[in-house]
């Protein structure tokens, strides 16, 4: 028998930790509801842009994802890492800076996205100086995390570190990965794939967010915590291998199923498809490997809230992961997909499996570290039910606004014309659904409000322990015995380990994408399709800036329901020069890859200014919100050259030397879109109407979707519509 | 060279099937030999979160296996 050493694990850096993730997930939170309640009133952006919806989307789901959960994941992984290999993290120095350069870059989200800075990829919108300083803050952990597994006391790692590795070795991949873009600026830049390849970049990264940041941390912390909150072992840790491999393993492959019926090859979409139906059988098993430890222990549940949470958060995790799959069944995409389904989908997990999960290791969590214990149990219970119930009446109301959008959308009369051929018809009927959503919201952050006060008056009774004292034998020197065979071999060498997963989750990626990006016929060129104009793109830049996507497809499926009410589905031809490319994932507003000149649904320029400038007065009712701001604000056109030099770079075929005339190019084109809107009495007061922001976003707007008609479309541009 | 060689191989369906096998084949082989693995072992595992070289709370954090 080895000697026994004496050593400390850190308390203070967990501490810091909750009190992150509580700080910043009630910011999120508000925000959250700040949006919800934006659907009733739109009028609460309070007309300006750093509080409109497109910009403060990305800061809430920003906020929740990387915040809340993130600061949760370190919580948890800060605890239970030393204690599962007998050891203190490897450096306080490296915990703190991981700490403080963690909460930096959330600051740094807060202040640029609100300011519109952001490169338009779903979850990872933070543009490239802060993806440099996520990489440098996430190798600090990787460093901390496997130098303390090298030093550690005990011989085999438990399931819980696999899922920490996994999430490492996975998030650092799809993080790289994903943003591989070209500066402009410091604060512009454009990725290196476009159109559809970089959508299905963008989403095998997008869904692997939630599988590996949402998810495999957070099954690490279920294996650790639920045998501590229930004090008994895993239910079966046989099945917890199995769960681990067959779900890393899996989960990479799901990322096309974002992408149904859109313009990805169909075999991408089928691999997506399928591979989302296997999952329910690693994520379930999971599920029931979490609940089942309670085996003999339910009557516990009863008394101790910690229990109440955890089970409520496998319970959530186990209808999300059911949900998910049947949402990747292609008949199902075709009615969920854009709509608020998709919505309430996430929140179970959001609200139920993170949420839950997090708020009930904090729970379990404080009154140890302050020795004490729970001030109130009867208010942790309140919190757990007016959770609970927020949770549902979050949900269920968007659940019903998702079918009735998609029931609406695809709704044809006998004769055969669209029932609801004005899309905000199908927009004010689900008003009620959002102000109930509101509600939901409201009660969920209320119980956080309770929880907070009963932390906080739990730590005031106690002392805080911020060093505990602990001891342990040396690890021994391992001898090989008959009969070890590969996997207990691995699970004593965090390297391999970290390179099998690697591989392990390397071999979705490289099957989908590769081919996607080397084998030119996946994406059919078609002649027509030509580079945006300087003003185009720059109005594109608006787009992107304003968040347009958070609320706007712009993607054509091929349904009748579709072709009907937009034009022309979409093809993948007609994306090649979108860096990024700007599908959007929901429409609560309607769809606007036909939004251009002559097509079904075009307007006149006028109507996209008086649009802009108030919605309402063009379309009573809606609750898209206004962006007076466009209407003053002059064009920065000082970029527009070294945006033309980068996407020459990136292949654009523009014309050697045409960056030098592409500010002289765009004011012929402004000049042009000034007139169209003054000679149908919009902007007449404005002498410098040519010079303002809306006449570049609605180059844009008028130039989407005419590609494939582009005689038609030249013909009304110079004829004024 | 690698574009090479995808497009020479013409479809790449069999990509994606191949990728299943190997997973079913994983998938098959870790079953069985996790099923066949060492009841002591198993049970020294899935204890380690209930034995982490602090004091206990109270006297009730004994080890305990679902597995034995």
């Amino acid at each position: 028998m080895a000697q026994v050493e004496k050593f400390q694990y850190d308390n203070e850096i967990v501490r810091k930790f909750i009190i992150a993730s509580v700080l910043f997930g009630i910011i999120g939170m508000v925000v959250g509801l700040l949006l919800a309640l934006q659907f009733v009133w739109p009028e609460l952006n309070f007309g300006i842009p750093y509080t409109t919806f497109g910009r403060i989307r990305p800061l809430h789901t920003n906020a929740v994802i990387f915040a809340f959960v993130g600061n949760g994941i370190y919580m948890g992984v800060y605890y239970s890492l030393p204690r599962l290999l007998k050891t203190p993290m490897w450096s306080k120095l490296l915990s703190n800076i991981h700490f403080w350069g963690w909460q930096l870059i959330i600051l740094s989200a807060a202040v640029t996205l609100p300011l519109g800075i952001t490169s338009a990829h779903e979850y990872a919108e933070l543009e490239w100086p802060i993806d440099i300083a996520i990489a440098l803050v996430w190798v600090v952990f990787g460093l901390n995390m496997f130098m303390t597994i090298i030093k550690r006391r005990e011989q085999h790692m438990y399931v819980a570190i696999w899922f920490y590795i996994a999430t490492w070795v996975t998030v650092t991949m799809l993080h790289i990965f994903n943003n591989i873009e070209v500066p402009v600026s410091l604060w512009k830049s454009y990725p290196v794939a476009a159109g559809v390849q970089d959508a299905l970049i963008q989403w095998w990264y997008g869904h692997n967010a939630v599988a590996f940041f949402l998810t495999t941390p957070y099954l690490g912390l279920m294996y650790y915590f639920m045998p501590k909150a229930a004090n008994r072992p895993v239910y079966s840790y046989k099945l917890s291998i199995i769960h681990f491999w067959a779900l890393i393993f899996i989960y990479i492959w799901a990322g096309p199923h974002h992408l149904l019926y859109t313009s990805l090859p169909d075999w991408a979409q089928s691999l997506g498809t399928v591979f989302s139906v296997m999952l329910i059988a690693p994520s379930w098993g999971g599920m029931l490997n979490g609940l089942l430890t309670l085996r003999g222990a339910w009557d516990r549940v009863r008394e101790d809230p910690v229990l109440k949470f955890l089970v409520v958060a496998i319970t959530a995790y186990g209808m999300a992961t059911f949900e998910g799959p049947m949402l990747s069944v292609k008949s199902v995409n075709a009615i969920s997909h854009y709509t608020d389904w998709t919505i309430g989908h996430v929140h179970i997990g959001a609200l139920g499996w993170n949420g839950f999960m997090t708020f009930g290791i904090m729970y379990w969590l404080i009154p140890r570290m302050y020795r004490t214990k729970l001030y109130s149990t009867s208010l942790a219970n309140t919190h757990f039910w007016i959770g609970t119930l927020g949770i549902l009446i979050y949900a269920i109301p968007l659940y019903w606004a998702g079918w009735t959008q998609a029931l609406m959308w695809k709704q044809f009369t006998p004769d055969g014309f669209l029932k609801y051929a004005n899309f905000l018809e199908t927009v004010t009927q689900l008003k009620w659904f959002y102000a109930a959503r509101a509600v939901g919201g409201l009660m969920f952050l209320s119980g956080v409000f309770i929880m907070v006060y009963n932390l906080i008056k739990t730590a005031a009774s106690g002392a805080f322990l911020a060093y505990e004292d602990a001891e342990a034998p040396a690890r021994e020197v391992y001898v090989k015995h008959k009969g070890d065979h590969w996997h207990k071999l691995i699970e004593r060498k965090p390297v391999q380990f970290l390179l099998v997963s690697l591989v392990m989750v390397m071999i979705g990626g490289m099957v989908q994408i590769f081919p996607m990006i080397l084998i030119d016929s996946n994406v059919p060129k078609i002649e027509s399709v030509t580079p945006y104009t300087p003003l185009e793109l720059e109005g594109r830049d608006i787009y992107i800036r304003e968040g347009c996507l958070g609320c706007h497809s712009q993607m054509v499926r091929p349904f009748r329901s579709e072709t009907e009410r937009y034009g022309e589905y979409s093809k993948s031809g007609e994306y090649i020069y979108d860096r990024p490319f700007l599908w959007g994932s929901k429409r609560t507003g309607p769809d606007l890859h036909r939004e251009g000149r002559g097509n079904k649904q075009s307007k006149s320029d006028a109507w996209h200014y008086n649009h802009m400038l108030v919605p309402q007065t063009v379309s009573p009712g809606s609750i898209m919100p206004s962006y007076p701001w466009l209407i003053d604000h002059e064009l920065n056109t000082s970029r527009t050259a070294d945006k033309i030099k980068v996407l020459k770079l990136l292949g654009t075929p523009y014309p050697d030397g045409y960056e030098a005339i592409a500010v002289e190019d765009l004011k012929k084109q402004a000049a042009q879109i000034a007139k169209n809107m003054k000679a149908d009495g919009a902007g007449v007061e404005d002498d410098k109407l040519e010079t303002r922001e809306i006449v570049a976003l609605v180059a844009y707007l008028q130039r989407l979707g005419t590609d494939i008609r582009p005689q038609k479309a030249a013909d009304a541009t110079t004829s004024g519509n | 060279m690698f574009k090479y060689i995808i497009e020479k191989a013409g479809d790449v369906n069999w990509m994606g099937i191949s990728a299943m096998v190997t997973f079913f084949a994983i998938f098959i082989i870790a079953s069985v030999v996790i099923i066949r693995r060492n009841p002591d072992y198993i049970n020294k595992m899935s204890n380690m979160p209930l034995d982490d070289g602090t004091q206990p709370i109270n006297n009730q954090e004994t080890a305990y296996s679902h597995e034995k």
